[in-house]
């Protein structure tokens, strides 16, 4: 069987149920590197230096891992996501990551290359040249392809009907079916955490301050639990041009609800974000101005290869804290 | 209608030249200065890259000159300066300015979307808004070449100057007889004219520079405030500077007829499929092309975080540096960069090339010391056989 690595990062927390639907239904074996843990956030930032997002660095080190934990890998797998629609581009470095880790590995087994760019070509045919790279018969690919573009429909419904992203990625890994949404308690609070999912679910950097805001007595909320009509319309970054970062669509169009609409649904938001994020240092001067006009309470908090302190939790604990004096005062008046 | 737009360098005479024509009041911004940067670093997000900065800083100025209209262009990905001039406005009229702002979009070129704005900023009507825009378009062109041409003589001539600041008042010279000259047809000598004024100058031509290339993003490497004027500190230090950006270099390349930056990317390839955004698939190309030309050395200059330049610093350090051998000088730019720093790394890179140098000479003096020892015993036997 065909041994295809992948590493645990980045990407890995939107697409990975895809991938792997794919790739099995392609006959192959797909291994991952570990969870996140210190001796890899330690790896990453030792070869990527010290100006590129913390990602990327984890990325790094994830290939790092895979390459050593597995030195037997046939493929490794690596995405190139340049457009998923006509208008978009994704960020800069989703467009060379194979590059960038190419020039850094030099002796890694070959790249199998998972190119998206929807500016030329239907996605379906980017998936076929893909298979090809196996040297699978194109009946083949495309059978295994829709099959997995059903399968990451079905991953979605379970996350909008509030199953956490890291339970119904572990289920995805294990090949087991995805799990009933727990009851979820009602609770007074509602914080809505914003960000790319591998700032939000990736919980060794962020301490999985998902877990605790709850512990903290408040429902939290991610993108991925919002309902379908949110992420309908493109949005405008002025009167005349549209929104053109793919990666960054969804997190506008949230902020875009909960401006208009949505501002009851939620008492706060906090936005996650990576040092030296490129789209998001101007994405979140966006969404902090829209909420600060709706009068959402919001708070950034960047998240580095340092951040992994006591520091964020007390940031957090202040912020709920405030909210929730907030509603009290308003319940009394 | 006063207008203006941000700064970048000398390019600023180029953009004068295309809106001239359509019967606006141009202002140039105020140069950049340490008021400029304070003011962008103070309203902008903190994580911004730096030209965003300095733009806000520039536009404030602008304003508070009054002159409020104020154009600058736009890009549709992949990086960040598509979102430049939304979140510049906004965070403008949240603090309370009252102006215009119109996008000059530079997508692509050949779409033409641009001609679009160029007509909104226009104040004729009918034939004469048609015949506006096609002097704008060609005096900027033809201006923005000449821009270029002067500043390649900049960088080729300044390490050689006897006289210290002799360049300098040159390019001033040259630049200020540009913009005085409005009528296409006074433009047609101007290249003699940038050669001549360059001959005229006092110039040690025995003098051997060492040979540099210098790159980077666009805006921190046109903006000579902001990259504390690198070029004149190489040429002062003995480099002869090399530098195919441009403003006119970028336009050319917008309009699909920039061959140089398709022979650039075609060099980039193995590396770098595709544009993902700045220089960086160029910068890429221009490395190796620089180590396969004999050049000492190669700069490269980026506002700190800018995605597209630290992906192509790292392609150059982790793999073309082992296979090429070109020292490279990165040079983050931002508000804090220190100039003493700066100094002393550019002393210390000098030093290598010059060490780099010494032994590629003494190689080859060894090299043809060899041959010719081997060719003398050759001759010798032919002689005996004789
Ligand atoms: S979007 Fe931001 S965090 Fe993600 S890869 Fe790009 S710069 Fe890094
Ligand atoms: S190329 Fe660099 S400076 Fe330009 S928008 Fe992108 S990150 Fe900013």
């Amino acid at each position: 069987m065909v041994r295809v690595g992948i590493p645990r990062a980045l990407l890995y927390f939107k697409f990975f149920p895809l991938w792997k639907k794919f790739l099995d239904e392609l006959g192959c074996e797909v291994v991952l590197s570990p969870k996140t843990n210190q001796k890899i956030l330690e790896k990453g930032v030792e070869i990527g230096f010290n100006e590129l997002c913390l990602p990327i660095k984890l990325y790094y080190g994830h290939m790092a891992k895979l390459l050593d934990k597995y030195p037997d890998l046939d493929y490794v797998f690596i995405p190139r996501y340049i457009a998923l629609d006509t208008k978009g581009f994704y960020c800069p470095k989703f467009l060379s990551l194979p590059d960038a880790m190419k020039a850094n590995f030099h002796d890694m087994p070959p790249v199998l290359e998972w190119e998206v760019n929807s500016k030329q070509n239907l996605k379906a045919v980017w998936a076929i040249a893909f298979g090809r790279q196996l040297g699978m018969p194109t009946t083949r690919i495309m059978d295994a392809y829709s099959k997995a573009v059903h399968y990451y429909k079905e991953y979605h419904e379970v996350l909008r009907k509030g199953v956490p992203v890291p339970d119904a990625l572990e289920s995805v890994e294990k090949g087991e079916p995805f799990p009933d949404p727990s009851e979820i308690e009602e609770k007074p609070l509602t914080i809505f955490v914003l960000g790319h999912p591998y700032n939000t679910f990736e919980e060794f950097t962020n301490m999985s301050m998902m877990e605790k805001i709850q512990e903290m007595g408040a429902n939290v909320l991610a993108l991925e639990n919002l309902p379908e009509r949110v992420f309908e319309h493109r949005v405008k970054v002025s009167d005349k041009f549209d929104n053109y970062w793919g990666n960054e669509q969804d997190i506008l169009q949230a902020s875009n609800y909960f401006y208009n609409s949505g501002a009851d649904e939620i008492d706060g938001v906090i936005f996650l974000i990576s040092f030296a994020c490129g789209p998001d240092s101007l994405i979140a001067e966006i969404v902090m101005r829209d909420m600060k006009d709706r009068g959402v309470p919001y708070m950034s908090l960047i998240l580095d290869e340092h951040s992994g302190n006591a520091g964020l939790m007390t940031r957090i604990e202040t912020f709920v804290e405030m909210i929730k004096r907030k509603k009290l005062m308003e319940v009394t008046h | 209608m006063k207008i203006t737009f941000p700064n970048m360098g000398s390019a600023i005479y180029a953009f004068k030249a295309l809106l001239e024509p359509l019967g606006a009041d141009v202002v140039f911004p105020p140069p950049v200065t340490k008021e400029t940067i304070d003011l962008g670093v103070k309203y902008s997000p903190e994580f911004v890259c730096f030209p965003f900065k300095v733009n806000v800083g520039d536009f404030i100025r602008s304003i508070e000159s009054g002159v409020t209209n104020l154009i600058t262009a736009t890009d549709f990905g992949p990086c960040r300066f598509g979102f430049y001039h939304a979140i510049q406005e906004r965070i403008l009229r949240d603090l309370g300015y009252d102006f215009r702002m119109i996008a000059l979009p530079q997508g692509d070129l050949l779409e033409f979307k641009w001609i679009k704005t160029l007509d909104e900023v226009c104040e004729y009507t009918g034939l004469k808004k048609l015949s506006a825009a096609w002097k704008g378009v060609r005096l900027f062109l033809i201006k923005a070449k000449l821009i270029e041409d002067i500043e390649n003589a900049e960088g080729k001539y300044r390490c050689r100057e006897v006289n210290r600041g002799d360049t300098d008042r040159i390019k001033r010279e040259l630049l200020e007889k540009l913009d005085a000259t409005k009528r296409l047809k006074d433009l047609r000598n101007f290249r003699n004219v940038i050669h001549e004024e360059f001959q005229k100058m006092d110039m040690d031509m025995s003098f051997e520079p060492l040979k540099v290339f210098l790159t980077g993003e666009i805006h921190v490497t046109l903006e000579p405030y902001v990259n504390r004027d690198l070029k004149k500190k190489l040429g002062k230090l003995g480099c002869e500077v090399t530098q195919t950006l441009s403003l006119h270099d970028w336009i050319m390349h917008k309009f699909h007829v920039n061959f140089h930056r398709k022979e650039m990317a075609h060099l980039a390839r193995p590396h770098m499929p595709l544009d993902i955004g700045g220089e960086a698939v160029w910068v890429l190309g221009e490395y190796i092309w620089a180590a396969t030309h004999g050049y000492d050395g190669f700069f490269h200059l980026y506002p700190f975080t800018c995605m597209p330049e630290i992906t192509a610093r790292g392609i150059i350090t982790n793999k073309l540096l082992k296979e090429y051998d070109l020292p490279p000088l990165f040079v983050s730019l931002d508000e804090n960069l220190a100039e003493a720093g700066l100094i002393t790394r550019l002393e210390a890179m000098v030093d290598l090339m010059h060490g780099k140098r010494k032994k590629k000479n003494e190689y080859k003096q060894k090299l043809n010391a060899f041959m010719d020892s081997e060719k003398q015993d050759y001759l010798a036997n032919q002689q005996q056989h004789k």
